[in-house]
């Protein structure tokens, strides 16, 4: 294993969150897209390649199957994402938005991949925990961006109830630091997660009960679970679209990889009631979202609950175990590209329109021929129809939750029926329907007269729009469909050896 | 012997401080408590690292005092200053509620404390005990207040009953660790005053 590529990881996003300081928005952008094609690469090297747990850094970083996972999702992810905005913050600027508003999105937006980073391949849990409270602090400028009120709130809440959520994690990783204090004294090996683990046995089990439960609660309220669920929405969809995506699609995904490090270390401890708890949150939160999907009338929280309901079942596939766990990591992934290929595309119509609601949308197929489709058929996506690779995670899943309890399956495949009908129902009316079809033909129209005045005109059509962020979220979706009939055998590799790990099958030297 | 008791004293204002806080309508005072509360936490760790003659424990006094004592409330007051707001109005429930249920809540964590945390570990009753039902008033101030500045200081009461938790191992959490969270918390808390004052403008204008 090359240790020198496990720092160039690192490297890369904090070089990029440098340059972005004293770099012009529209360099950057090319900057950007050099860095995330390296990081990329990097991380498709470091996967092909890896072999066992590897420490790095000093022993505060390491990899290991499953963050090597979530590493993966997040790297290919903002590739696309990285294009996306090359397209997004032209066509922004085209449309009248000021330079100096995009001074620092670059910066934030490197600010945030650095801190998830860091604590997706931090070995320490103190490590981690400041890298997950620095994403919230990165993504809160990004969520109220666009400085309405609204965003204002949206953003309140949002670093409040994460801030707090955290907090509780914190006191989780205080007390599981009292039970190692026990076996390694003062050190920072008490905190590695790797000496933890060997710890196993021998840790207080009173304790691990009590910082479990705190992690779930905590951590969970980042990821998004349904009690503590009601920033989610509001943040997920005042964002800048790119945002949005990696948000949704990542940031929620390295919350959980904080509650999982959590029921590993039980599991080692011999500890084995976690997963109802997993079970019973992750059915709650299916629950919760998809009775508030059947009534959104917004598109962009749409598609923020369905990311809740799509977490709510990667964690019921958690805690289900065995070939659910399998279900849950390929649904990690998949989810991530679904999820990005649908706030993309919903971006354009948003920077298009400027209107968020659905029922002002009608008669996508005419005006954006291409992100219309793309929205179609990642709506279909996400909800696991055939065609598309979630289909694949979520039969995992869905097999896993049927085998252990007949009726709980049947719970979930009712609620997921429900959450197809009511984003499917609402996105397809968004594609043909036909009501306000006058409006458009003059949106059409006064798109040559905003491209001779150059301002801030309204141009509802797609071909207003800058390239990339037209074909970025159609190449998403042609990638997610390929992922269901060829999976690479490394990733398939990956992902079960991440599963064992999961379950415990693999020792930690 | 005395230097426990020295140490439990300044446990016990901690807890008088947060109970004092949900006694009072005045932000300003609010913030004060809280500064007092935060010295008196950084005193009790410095109990500590004299009894123990811990470096780290010294670490963790001299940043406990700057970022807590004295760099938050400072940043607090002075977006007070330019919000204009001292008096909060709005409450869900009447404070000799508020204080009947603070004194539950302390009492509730006595038994949770009881019951956790048994005889024989480094982690003394007393210090959890405090420390959660400093976290549980937290959260009910949180809970309880409209307010966005007192929903900012139900944050940093939580985060203060934490810190006593985790300073209240021997020699504390690694002093990376710390400074870690502190810094943190400092940029989060710049990120909400300066959202208190975008949200005051937009409800002006």
């Amino acid at each position: 294993m090359h240790h020198k590529l496990l720092d160039l990881i690192l490297i890369l996003p904090a070089a990029a969150l440098i340059f972005s300081i004293f770099t012009d928005v529209l360099w950057m952008s090319y900057l950007q897209l050099a860095v995330s094609v390296l990081v990329f690469l990097t991380v498709g090297a470091v996967a092909l390649s890896f072999n066992s747990i590897s420490v790095f850094l000093g022993g505060f970083f390491f990899l290991d199957y499953i963050n090597l996972v979530i590493l993966i999702t997040v790297s290919t992810l903002e590739l696309f994402v990285a294009f996306y905005s090359f397209g997004y913050v032209r066509s922004e600027i085209a449309g009248g938005v000021s330079k100096r508003k995009f001074k620092f999105y670059y910066f934030w937006k490197n600010l945030f991949i650095f801190s998830m980073m860091v604590s997706i391949l931090s070995n320490n849990l103190g490590i981690y925990w400041t890298g997950l409270e620095a994403t919230t602090l990165a993504t809160a400028l990004l969520v109220s961006f666009n400085r309405t009120k609204e965003s204002f709130e949206a953003t309140w809440k949002y670093v409040i109830m994460c801030s707090v959520g955290i907090a509780i994690g914190l006191f989780a990783i205080v007390i599981l630091y009292f039970t190692t204090f026990q076996v390694y004294g003062e050190s920072m090996r008490s905190l590695s997660f790797i000496n933890i683990m060997q710890a196993g046995a021998k840790l207080d089990k009173n304790f691990l009960m009590l910082s479990f439960i705190l992690a779930l609660v905590g951590f969970g309220t980042k990821v998004g679970f349904a009690p503590m669920h009601n920033w989610l929405p509001d943040a997920h969809s005042q964002g800048p679209s790119p945002v949005s995506a990696l948000l949704s699609g990542v940031l929620l995904n390295t919350a959980l990889l904080g509650i999982l490090r959590f029921y590993q270390i039980n599991s080692a401890a011999g500890i084995y009631y976690p997963r109802y708890f997993l079970i019973g949150f992750g059915f709650l939160t299916i629950m919760v979202s998809a009775f508030s999907i059947i009534k959104q009338t917004d598109y962009k929280r749409l598609f923020a609950f369905s990311s809740m309901e799509n977490m709510g079942i990667i964690a019921l596939g958690f805690g289900i175990g065995g070939i659910a766990v399998i279900g849950s990591l390929l649904q990690i992934f998949f989810h991530a590209l679904n999820k990005g290929l649908l706030f993309l595309s919903s971006g354009n119509v948003l920077a298009a329109t400027h209107e968020r609601r659905i029922d002002k949308i009608r008669n996508l197929s005419k005006n954006f021929p291409i992100t219309g489709i793309v929205l179609l058929f990642g709506a279909m996506g996400i909800s696991g129809m055939p065609p598309f690779a979630m289909f694949l995670g979520e039969i995992y899943i869905m097999t896993g939750v049927f085998r252990t309890d007949i009726w709980l399956g049947f719970l979930v495949f009712i609620l997921l029926i429900l959450v197809f009908v009511g984003l499917f129902g609402k996105v397809l009316k968004m594609y043909v329907g036909k009501e306000n079809e006058d409006r458009e033909e003059e949106g059409e129209e006064s798109e040559f007269k905003s491209g001779v005045t150059g301002g801030a005109h309204k141009a509802v059509n797609e071909a207003a729009l800058h390239t990339f962020i037209v074909y970025v979220p159609l190449i998403i979706l042609l990638f997610s469909s390929f992922l269901l009939f060829y999976i690479p055998y490394p990733f398939l590799h990956i992902v079960k050896s991440a599963a064992a790990e999961f379950g415990g099958k693999l020792i930690f030297k | 012997m005395i230097m426990e008791k020295i140490a439990e004293l300044f446990i016990i204002l901690i807890l008088v401080s947060v109970v004092l806080n949900v006694s009072s309508p005045f932000i300003k005072f609010a913030i004060k408590l809280y500064s007092f509360q935060s010295l008196m936490l950084a005193f009790y760790i410095l109990m500590g690292a004299v009894h123990f003659n811990s470096v780290n424990l010294y670490g963790s006094f001299v940043i406990t005092i700057i970022f807590k004592v004295i760099l938050i409330p400072y940043f607090l007051f002075k977006t007070l200053k330019k919000v204009k707001m001292d008096k909060e109005i709005d409450m869900y429930i009447g404070i000799p509620e508020a204080l009947v249920f603070a004194g539950s809540l302390t009492l509730l964590s006595n038994l949770i404390a009881q019951k956790i945390v048994k005889t024989g570990i480094t982690f003394g009753s007393f210090v959890f005990t405090i420390s959660l039902a400093t976290f549980l008033i937290g959260a009910m101030l949180m809970i309880t207040r409209k307010t966005l500045f007192s929903q900012i200081i139900g944050f940093l009461t939580i985060d203060n009953a934490i810190f006593l938790a985790a300073n209240s191992i021997t020699h504390g959490m690694p002093l990376l660790v710390e400074l870690g969270v502190l810094f943190d918390l400092f940029v989060s808390i710049l990120i909400l005053s300066l959202l208190i004052l975008n949200l005051r403008r937009n409800v002006a204008s």
